[in-house]
């Protein structure tokens, strides 16, 4: 062992100074370097890290040595061990005063550390020491380290100095102090914020890296503020301009390119500048021209610096000269055999298109190329072209393309946005029903559990809904088309759980509604539904709920229900559940059988997922129940809050019991109330000793007092005596219940979505020629028909394929296609409603998907305004009562504790009326529960204005309540109403 | 941020270097290095060197038995990143002379210096090869 030491430090002593390394050494990088597989190489590893343990520990080790080790470290990292058993040593190595071990040390630092890390503070102190050094070396490694080590608090211990070495005489260190503060503005943007001046300074510094450097900080600022910026417009083009003219030192031509990285940098900038800004735009257009007249094409990097022109001009104001060049580029990027070229064309047409929709269709067979390639990032470019492309004629065949690629792909990252996508378009663009319903129908098959919860209650509110205007029959034939295709699909061995979800919701509350199923047939699948699946709780629950709505639709309808044998055992199965909300359900689903007819339409009114509910969180409907027991000598209910104040002036006895009280369980019998407190006892109030024993009948009583809006009266002595009521209240209006304020899609919104189909205004014509031209160009290329015909629907769109035909065959008159076209326009003009108009930019004549209606929507939707009023955070898709999710049965079930029979419908409307039914028919107390008994919304509306005066914020959260429906709403999908009405 | 990290992996698939711009833990980087080199070594030559991985974009070149593999958000302008690893792999052929991966393995930290004189913060800083390698030959003089 010794003689290998000594060896190794001849070695170290050898050729390569510093740098040099121990025999050891190399052979441990030899012999890492050797291993074939895995395992041998974490046994190298895992015996190096022992070997490293013992030798670190070390005091006498060498620094030579000991930087040797970090380096061997960094080995034990990188090929996946723990380390850190060595941190504390990389520490240490950065206090060392040779610039190379220090350098070491820094580099170990960052690439075992992240900012958040314990050592960190040891390792600031070192950093600002090296900020102050003379050696300009040691100032970039501190520099370096700053940059990856800073966290938010230790910023302002190192700040001065960064900011200081901006102005360093040193071009790399005012580089690297750019870099340091351009990281503490990421990292806590508002500690440097007063220095963000220093980067506009920077850029006028003479050395062209620390200009360089400063681009990637101002590119953050102007993409978070354009409009600040929009006076360097001239100086960044004024560079650009320099660069290209190749003022720059030679040392930064890449491939006799003049320093294109900046060039690509800038281009970026001046893209962001541009955006919308005609006058910005103006000073562009000539030295953007000019780099891309003379891109050099032979290599890599002039193409890539044309890429970023295209992007650049894409994104300025148009202008119709550097278009036409950009489209140029486009076709030689789409001709090119190189993989990569095409990528980037396909990836700038789709930024083209934007602006100029002609450009793809001159493209089509290229694009149909690309997407056909075995090249799957190839594809998934395209694809994203054509969702980009995406309008109502072509809808079909993009989205069912999507489809086919998403089934045959593994990778679930893909597939979901895939999938997501492929919901996107069609709830904009689906052209019918069936269509709509067939495609989410293959997207929920093959991706049903990846994609967003959302979407599948979108379906269900699609379903519900219609399509917010009054033609119930689109509706109800939406529905049964549904239906046919759910009791179909139903019998399939594997569908994901939330498919399965929609199905069961779907055919319960529709299965029946059109009459071609009967309740035994829709039961008897949704039995079997709950049957095969017997691990997903929420699948059954959403069965056993649905079953419910079945057979009480059978009552409702005055028919007999039979139970079915399978149905009686799955209930009798459910009832000893483990889990607690499927035993709810199913006893819910009991009771409700028995229950006759007339209640049963009340809990459970057909089709009903969708009304707007009231709910009376004051409970006012008791207030009668509640003045009988006060008449009868029942104490008020004291708000908490009152309580607490009460306690505040009460004697300092009191005081302590109370909080004597609050902390442990007391077992004797409450203490009477001072006499002191006498005159605050309203004179309504009987003997309070009535209240001493704490047990249920008083519990439900007291129940009834929390709601009772009689703030005023209180006394300190009920206050003890009902503490157990503390926060009935409170947690009846958590927010986890007033939750269902979203919104109904109500009919408003619904109108302002903007039109999907717009007619495209390409003469027939002019498209002639280019298609004439395309095929001039590739002569000697045969297309195959089918290609072709792929691109026609594509591109074409139906309206258009008949003029595709005619330009390949060469034979129809011209008119003909014109007569197509027109057609279309007409067909299209009358699904156009007024408002469409507005909504949709009348220059926007040629319909390219990318203008939708859902950033217009939630704008307007008076709902969300009323959300964000009420500063609600939910996340909507838990608004759902227990038709749509299980998981939130607690909730309800605290707020009816003494309801036994709860309806787990679809509604909280069905919800209410449940719990006033079931109390009237349980103990028939008062008149006010019986006049919500039957209630449908109006009777709630009723009894809330009973309820006394409530503030501001109540009667809006009330309002938001209104909107609150069964199925979690959210403008999406405006076009498919328009679509399929159309 | 344009960069997130940058990877030299061999074709066995063992890393020889390894800079994570943002932070992730041991098991998530061993993970990610693992599904990124699986995905890229079964790609064949004429397809594009780009590949989508989770929300990143990888660019990738292979030079000899290994692959640089730089893992980029979507702002990026792919094809000049294929050049930077060129300018990366140029600059340590300056420097190193015919460089190969067993150079990378003897001189990490050296390739790593090179590396922080380049990108810094997930951005290309710096690509003049002289301003990239002057501290380091610097370094070596004076120790």
């Amino acid at each position: 062992m010794d003689q290998l030491k000594m060896i190794g430090r001849e070695l170290a002593m050898g050729s390569q100074g510093g740098f040099g390394q121990s025999k050891e050494f190399l052979d441990l990088i030899k012999s890492i370097g050797e291993t074939r597989s895995k395992a041998e190489e974490d046994r190298i590893v895992l015996r190096e890290i022992e070997t490293l343990k013992t030798r670190l520990g070390n005091p006498n080790t060498p620094k030579f040595k000991l930087k040797e080790y970090l380096v061997r470290l960094l080995y034990v990292e990188m090929l996946g061990h723990d380390a850190s058993f060595g941190y504390i040593y990389a520490v240490k190595m950065t206090h060392d005063e040779n610039l190379l071990f220090k350098r070491t040390g820094y580099l170990a630092v960052t690439l075992f550390l992240n900012e958040d890390h314990d050592l960190i503070i040891l390792i600031v102190n070192t950093i600002q020491k090296d900020l102050r050094s003379d050696n300009y070396l040691v100032v970039c490694a501190a520099l370096n380290a700053a940059c990856r080590l800073i966290n938010e608090e230790t910023i302002p211990a190192v700040l001065p100095q960064v900011v200081e070495l901006l102005g360093h005489h040193k071009e790399a260190v005012r580089k690297k102090a750019v870099m340091a503060l351009y990281r503490f503005h990421q990292r806590a943007p508002g500690s440097v914020s007063h220095l963000v001046s220093n980067f506009r300074k920077r850029l006028c510094d003479n050395d062209p890296g620390v200009m360089g450097a400063t681009l990637c900080p101002l590119f953050d600022l102007i993409t978070i503020d354009v409009n600040s910026y929009k006076d360097l417009v001239i100086s960044f083009v004024n560079i650009l301009k320099q660069v290209a003219e190749r003022r720059l030192p030679r040392s930064y031509d890449y491939r006799h390119m003049p320093a294109p990285f900046i060039q690509i940098k800038l281009l970026k900038i001046l893209g962001l500048l541009g955006n919308g800004d005609k006058k910005a735009s103006e000073h562009m257009y000539t030295i953007v021209g000019d780099i891309m007249r003379k891109f050099d094409s032979t290599s890599n990097i002039g193409n890539a610096v044309l890429y970023e022109c295209i992007c650049c001009v894409s994104s300025i104001h148009p202008n119709p000269k550097l278009l036409e060049t950009a489209a140029d580029a486009i076709s030689k990027f789409l001709k090119s055999d190189s993989h990569n070229l095409r990528y980037l064309g396909i990836d700038a047409l789709g930024r083209l298109t934007k602006i100029n929709p002609e450009i793809a269709e001159q493209h089509q067979l290229a694009v149909i190329d690309c997407l056909e390639d075995l090249d799957d990032t190839l594809k998934r470019k395209t694809f994203e072209l054509l969702y980009k492309m995406t309008k109502s004629s072509n809808v079909e065949v993009i989205v069912n393309c999507m489809v086919d690629y998403m089934i045959n792909i593994n990778d679930n990252h893909f597939k979901t946005e895939i999938a997501s996508r492929c919901v996107e378009l069609a709830e904009q663009f689906a052209p019918s029903n069936q269509w709509f319903i067939q495609t989410m129908n293959k997207v929920f098959e093959h991706a049903g559990d990846l994609v967003n919860a959302k979407v599948a209650h979108n379906l269900m509110r699609l379903i519900a809904e219609g399509f917010g205007e009054d033609d119930n029959i689109v509706d109800s034939q939406l529905r049964s088309s549904a239906v046919e295709s759910y009791t179909r699909i139903i019998g399939e061995p594997i569908l994901p759980s939330a498919f399965l979800q929609v199905i069961c919701w779907v055919l319960g509350e529709y299965g029946t509604a059109d009459g071609k199923y009967s309740a035994s047939y829709i039961s008897g699948k949704l039995c079997d539904v709950a049957e095969a699946l017997s691990t997903d709780e929420i699948v059954k629950a959403y069965a056993v709920t649905a079953l419910g709505k079945i057979y009480s639709f059978e009552i409702a309808a005055g028919r007999k229900v039979n139970l079915l044998p399978e149905c009686e055992s799955l209930i009798e199965e459910l009832l000893a559940s483990h889990s607690t909300d499927l035993q709810q359900r199913a006893y819910e689903l009991r009771a409700l059988i028995g229950l006759d007819a007339h209640v049963v339409a009340n809990l459970m009114p057909m089709d009903a997922s969708c009304e707007d509910i009231e709910i009376d969180k004051g409970l006012s409907f008791l207030d009668g129940y509640i003045q009988q027991a006060i008449e009868n000598g029942a104490q008020p209910y004291v708000s908490e809050s009152e309580r607490l104040g009460m306690s505040n002036i009460s004697n300092f006895k009191s005081q302590e019991q109370h909080e004597f009280l609050t902390h442990s369980l007391r077992f004797e019998a409450y203490e009477l109330p001072k006499p002191s407190m006498t005159p605050q006892v309203p004179p309504v109030l009987a003997s309070p000793t009535e209240l001493f024993p704490v047990s249920v009948p008083y519990y439900h009583t007291e129940v009834n007092y929390s709601t009772t809006p009689v703030p005023s009266i209180s006394s300190a002595g009920s206050s003890e005596l009902q503490l157990r009521l503390d926060g009935v209240q409170k947690k009846w209006g958590h927010p986890s219940y007033f939750s269902p304020t979203s919104s109904t899609l109500n009919s408003d919104a619904a109108k302002i979505q903007n039109g999907s189909t717009k007619p495209d205004s390409v003469g027939s014509a002019n498209s002639e020629a280019r298609h004439v031209s395309y095929d001039s160009r590739k002569p000697q290329v045969e297309i195959s028909p089918e290609k072709q015909k792929l691109a026609a629907s594509l591109f074409g769109g139906a309206s258009k394929s008949d003029r595709r035909q005619s330009s390949s065959s060469q034979k129809v008159p011209k008119n003909n296609s014109h007569a197509a076209y027109k057609s279309h326009v007409e067909k299209t003009a009358t699904s156009d409603t007024g408002a469409q108009k507005t909504s949709q930019p009348p220059s926007d004549l040629l319909d390219l998907g990318e203008t939708t209606g859902t950033s217009i929507l939630p704008s307007l939707d008076p709902f969300k305004q009323l959300e964000g009023v009420l500063d609600q955070t939910q996340d909507p898709t838990s608004l759902n009562t227990g038709g749509f999710s299980g998981t939130d049965a607690p909730d309800i079930m605290s707020l009816y504790v003494d309801t036994s029979l709860r309806d787990q419908g679809n509604s909280t409307a069905n919800l209410l009326s449940t719990v006033n039914d079931s109390s009237s028919l349980l103990s028939g107390f008062s008149d006010a529960t019986n006049r919500t008994g039957h209630g449908g919304n109006t009777v709630a509306q009723l009894t809330q204005k009973l309820s006394e005066g409530p503030n501001h914020k109540d009667s809006l959260e009330k309002d938001a309540t209104v909107r609150q429906m069964g199925v979690t709403p959210s403008g999406q999908n405006p076009n498919l109403f328009k679509d399929l009405l159309g | 941020m344009g960069i997130r990290f940058i990877l030299m992996v061999n074709k066995q698939g063992q890393t020889r270097l390894a800079q994570y711009y943002e932070y992730l833990t041991l098991e998530e980087r061993r993970a990610l290095e693992g599904e990124i080199v699986r995905k890229c070594l079964a790609r064949n030559e004429q397809q594009c060197s780009f590949v989508e991985h989770r929300n990143y974009k990888i660019v990738y070149r292979r030079y000899a038995s290994l692959f640089f593999l730089v893992g980029v958000d979507n702002e990026e302008n792919e094809l000049a990143i294929l050049e930077f690893i060129h300018l990366l792999v140029e600059t340590m052929d300056r420097h190193f002379g015919n460089v190969c991966e067993l150079d990378i393995m003897f001189h990490l930290e050296k390739a790593h210096f090179m590396l922080e004189e380049m990108v810094m913060n997930g951005c290309i800083v710096e690509t003049s090869k002289a301003n990239i390698l002057s501290p380091i030959q610097l370094m070596d003089k004076a120790s």
